[in-house]
């Protein structure tokens, strides 16, 4: 168990702070300058921190991309609270960890609901651990931003769950109307986690290609955490595919399945989910993903906003900014344009203010709230040429 | 037929490093009669040892071999004064509990240390493998396979044709008339621990190369291969070797031709039917044999 809160009044640090490096402590000093008298805004005695609470992989298998969501939103929390805070009050970010499993998000997000201090939540970047908490995000009526990208987890019925990422309509709508009608290729294999990320993006991704007149010559579920992909290798080499569509949920799964395929001889054109983009998936597979092409909910070159961000983001991490860390800084400036519009933090009201936003610019995309809570609904495109992913186009569909 | 070729091929290779794993897992149960649940964590921190000595500070691929492998050593022998010696004297239950504890232990002192971010190792060899027609024998698997062969023969010699192989075998079977014969137990124990810490260390500068190095490497591997030792026989040494590529071939092959997402399953209903039909394993279990 990890909890620890940043920023607030003088940026108090609370809680153990398990394998913090020095870039993390740099983003945290910088936090704290921010945060200093003289520097930033001087709040008033009374001013009690708005605490936002999130949860977060601090250790297991996604460890690596919850230390890029923590970042993105400390950063967002040091420059809402640089300009001023939230109806007076500065923003204090209070983190639990999730172990990257549904029982450990579930125990994560309710010793975060027990603290009724916090106003909203951050919640899980994986649409199973998503799942996993909805029954208690219905309990205790706040409102929860997210980054899974189930359709299903907003049309659902559950009024507090506000989504931050594209969901899989739009990623399997690109993924196939790119392939389809950009690189007209019609025979298609499917590579699939078998959770409810990948689950789902296989459906949505079979219909759209059904609706494109293509085919879907083999489907390949596979369950997390595989060690060796070589039948699935196999399977899609002897489908006679033409490309390969994807929705990998880990790195490490989509490494070892890159690098067997091309030792096996395949060298098919791949459109994958966003995970094919992430920076420690471009890392492990290296060259094996060279020529590939992804739909990317974040890119540095898709808009001013994206651009700036990334900028900044580079300059305080030394690292480049993708989606783990892009949609947790949107989220939080969200919530802050929400309290803010509302005039108030009462969940009811607070909750309107997201819906009602349209046209707001984030590193995403553009935002408009539709009535279940999806605030944008497109993709990026991009291609991995010798490890740099250059932008292609920017695909965006009218809110429902 | 290159299919199945190529199944076989991949299948020995993953099933080989369960093998490795299952060996420690077997020689500790031998020489303890208890289940060490860190060896999983060996092959983690061989891996890691790796990382640091030929990614790090950049010394030849031979050099941090060595260094990792005497740094494993070196942690067995620490791992048994602190987690088994001190409660030698009591049953099963407590000891088991301290190596699950330690393994926790471990892990996290790793994140703490390197952080969770999955690294790269080099293979041992630039070559990218051999191709056969449409089957394609990766290198690194090729590697793993040679060192498992070259190990299980080495540790017959060393069972079998030394004194120190025969007092450690002797001190398995039956601790209280070995130390009747004058043979140091503790020193054979301690002995034993380091054996299995440098072949879990190989088992995981062999895998890193295809799996990545990461705290998760070790739990990945362990419980295929603690399922491997129990297919095999537990206790037993060729049966731990047997039973990892079992595992690696059938969950490879009902990979392929049954369903993959099923794939892990293979691994465990085979474990069942073996617990079934034959609970002593494939080669039976000498300690139960004994008593």
């Amino acid at each position: 168990m990890d909890k620890r809160a940043i920023g607030g009044a003088g940026g108090r640090v609370r809680g153990p702070r398990a394998g913090l490096k020095k870039r993390a402590w740099l983003g945290a000093i910088a936090a704290l300058l921010i945060a200093s008298p003289g520097i930033a805004p001087a709040w008033a005695d009374d001013a009690a921190p708005i605490e936002i609470g999130m949860v977060t992989p601090l250790t297991g298998a996604a460890a690596e991309s919850g230390r890029y969501a923590e970042w993105g939103a400390e950063m967002a929390v040091a420059e809402v609270n640089a300009a001023g805070g939230v109806l007076g009050r500065p923003l204090k970010l209070v983190i639990e960890d999730d172990q990257t499993t549904n029982p450990g998000v579930v125990s994560a997000f309710n010793r975060l609901a027990n603290d009724s201090a916090i106003v909203a939540f951050l919640g899980s970047i994986r649409s199973t651990q998503v799942h996993a908490m909805d029954p208690d995000v219905r309990r205790i009526a706040k409102p929860v931003f997210f980054g899974g990208t189930d359709p299903n987890l907003t049309h659902a019925g559950d009024p507090w769950l506000f989504r931050c990422r594209p969901n899989d309509t739009y990623s399997a709508k690109v993924i196939a109307s790119f392939g389809v009608q950009t690189l007209n290729l019609k025979k298609w294999a499917l590579v699939t986690s078998t959770d409810a990320f990948g689950s789902s993006g296989a459906r949505l991704l079979t219909a759209e290609l059904q609706a494109l007149g293509a085919s879907v010559v083999t489907a390949q579920g596979y369950a997390n955490q595989t060690p060796d992909f070589t039948p699935v290798v196999l399977a899609v080499k002897g489908s006679g595919a033409e490309v390969i569509g994807s929705y990998f949920t880990f790195e490490q799964d989509l490494a070892i399945f890159a690098r067997q395929l091309r030792q096996l001889g395949v060298r098919s054109p791949w459109v994958g989910s966003p995970s094919i983009t992430d920076t420690a998936a471009l890392h492990l597979a290296g060259p094996a993903l060279y020529g590939t092409y992804g739909v990317a909910d974040f890119n540095a070159d898709s808009s001013p906003e994206a651009k700036a961000y990334a900028e900044a983001y580079q300059k305080l991490h030394k690292a480049p900014a993708d989606q783990f860390s892009a949609w947790t800084y949107d989220a939080i400036k969200i919530a802050a344009l929400a309290m803010t519009t509302a005039k108030s933090t009462d969940p009811a009201a607070f909750r309107t203010a997201i819906l009602a936003i349209r046209g707001y610019k984030g590193t995403e995309g553009t935002y408009d709230f539709d009535a279940n809570g999806d605030g944008l609904h497109g993709y990026n495109v991009v291609q991995n040429k010798s490890g740099k992913l250059v932008f292609v186009k920017r695909v965006d569909f009218p809110a429902p | 037929m290159a299919i199945i070729l190529q199944l076989l091929f991949t299948g020995l290779g993953i099933g080989a490093v369960y093998a490795l794993v299952a060996l420690g897992f077997v020689l500790i149960y031998r020489a303890t009669n208890v289940v060490n649940f860190a060896q999983g964590q060996f092959a983690m921190l061989g891996g890691y040892c790796m990382v640091i000595t030929t990614v790090d500070l950049g010394l030849p691929y031979w050099l941090g071999i060595i260094i990792s492998l005497v740094v494993m050593a070196l942690f067995g022998a620490i791992f048994n004064l602190g987690v088994y010696y001190p409660l030698r004297h009591r049953s099963f239950l407590p000891v088991v509990i301290s190596t699950i504890g330690a393994s926790i232990l471990i892990t996290n002192l790793v994140l703490a240390i390197y952080g969770p971010e999955p690294t790269t190792l080099p293979g041992m060899t630039d070559y990218p493998g051999i191709s056969f027609g449409a089957v394609f024998l990766d290198a690194q698997y090729l590697v793993i396979i040679a060192t498992t062969l070259a190990l299980v023969l080495l540790q017959y010699v060393f069972f079998e044709h030394t004194m120190i192989g025969k007092k450690m075998q002797a001190v398995s079977q039956d601790k209280e008339m070995a130390s009747l014969l004058g043979i140091n137990v503790t020193g054979m124990i301690m002995l034993t621990f380091t054996y299995s810490a440098v072949l879990g260390g190989i088992a995981g500068i062999l895998v890193a190369p295809i799996l990545f190095v990461s705290v998760g490497l070790g739990a990945q591997i362990a419980l295929k291969a603690f399922a491997a030792s129990i297919i095999g026989g537990f206790g037993d040494v060729p049966g731990a070797i047997v039973g990892g590529l079992l595992i690696g071939v059938a969950e490879t092959l009902g990979a392929f031709y049954i369903s993959v997402p099923y794939k892990d399953a293979f691994a465990f209903v085979l474990l069942f039917a073996f617990l079934l039909i034959r609970p002593q394993g494939i080669f039976g279990e000498k300690i139960a044999q004994k008593a």
